[in-house]
């Protein structure tokens, strides 16, 4: 397969699809959706982790800290790929954007997915109620390999 | 470097000050996150070549955890946000 993000002159090129450009469309805004879900919600644990593992009270304190402008530079990044969404070519900072965005959603389906082994094969079964997740989950691994591919091209 | 001003002379005893121990920051394997994304991510926010970076990736895959960087508080909490930024799963503990 061809790939979709090419390295070029300092930026990057993207070969999408018009209807991979409308799946992301689509998919940043239930991503927004579900950033405002409320902070201890279990879909979200992973973008939220405790800092302190042996130690509740600073735990906590950490989250309230932090969580609003976690929330806050996510909810920023979702404007920048969806203010590009349309682009063939894209800046450093619009595919760091694009690639944040990407591993977020990745993070919450898979965590939707109960996703707990290292590489743990998906067995793919349309009758699945949770096949659309998988096949989501399985797509924006792969894009997001191809982006992070270009990144470190560009180290 | 400027040197010390002649005034400050530290008392023999100062041996008993011992610094602050560093705090350092683990990140800690998670069955989700892509192992170049990890790579990349320690290249970006620490500027570790990718020997190195992909090393502590190894680490994090192989070991469970690996500790990533080391320093002050406001360093390690830091450090510890810009990885939560980036969805990797950090902590922090004093040594």
């Amino acid at each position: 397969m061809a790939r979709r993000v090419k390295r070029k002159r300092g930026r990057f090129e993207l070969h999408l699809d018009p209807r991979e450009r409308e799946l992301l469309r689509g998919l940043l805004g239930e991503l927004r959706g579900l950033l405002e879900l409320e902070a201890g919600d279990p879909r979200l644990a992973r973008l939220y982790p405790d800092a302190y593992t042996d130690d509740p009270e600073q735990a906590d304190e950490y989250r309230r800290m932090t969580h609003e402008e976690l929330k806050q530079g996510r909810l920023a990044g979702i404007e920048l790929v969806e203010a590009s969404i349309e682009e063939r070519v894209l800046s450093d900072e619009q595919l760091t954007a694009w690639m944040q965005a990407v591993n977020s959603l990745r993070l919450i389906l898979g965590t939707m997915l109960g996703i707990t082994d290292d590489d743990q094969e998906l067995m793919f079964d349309p009758e699945d109620p949770e096949a659309q997740t998988q096949a989501l989950y399985a797509y924006l691994g792969g894009l997001l390999d191809e982006i992070v591919d270009a990144q470190l091209e560009a180290l | 470097m400027s040197a010390a001003p002649a005034e400050i002379q530290l008392p023999s005893t100062d041996d008993d000050v011992k610094p602050d121990r560093p705090w350092i920051v683990i990140v800690w394997n998670d069955p989700i996150n892509l192992m170049s994304y990890v790579v990349l991510v320690f290249q970006k926010l620490f500027g570790y070549d990718r020997a190195k970076a992909t090393e502590l990736m190894l680490d994090v895959h192989h070991k469970g955890r690996a500790v990533v960087s080391s320093g002050t508080r406001e360093k390690a909490e830091l450090d510890v946000f810009r990885l939560h930024e980036h969805g990797l799963w950090a902590t922090m503990r004093q040594d």
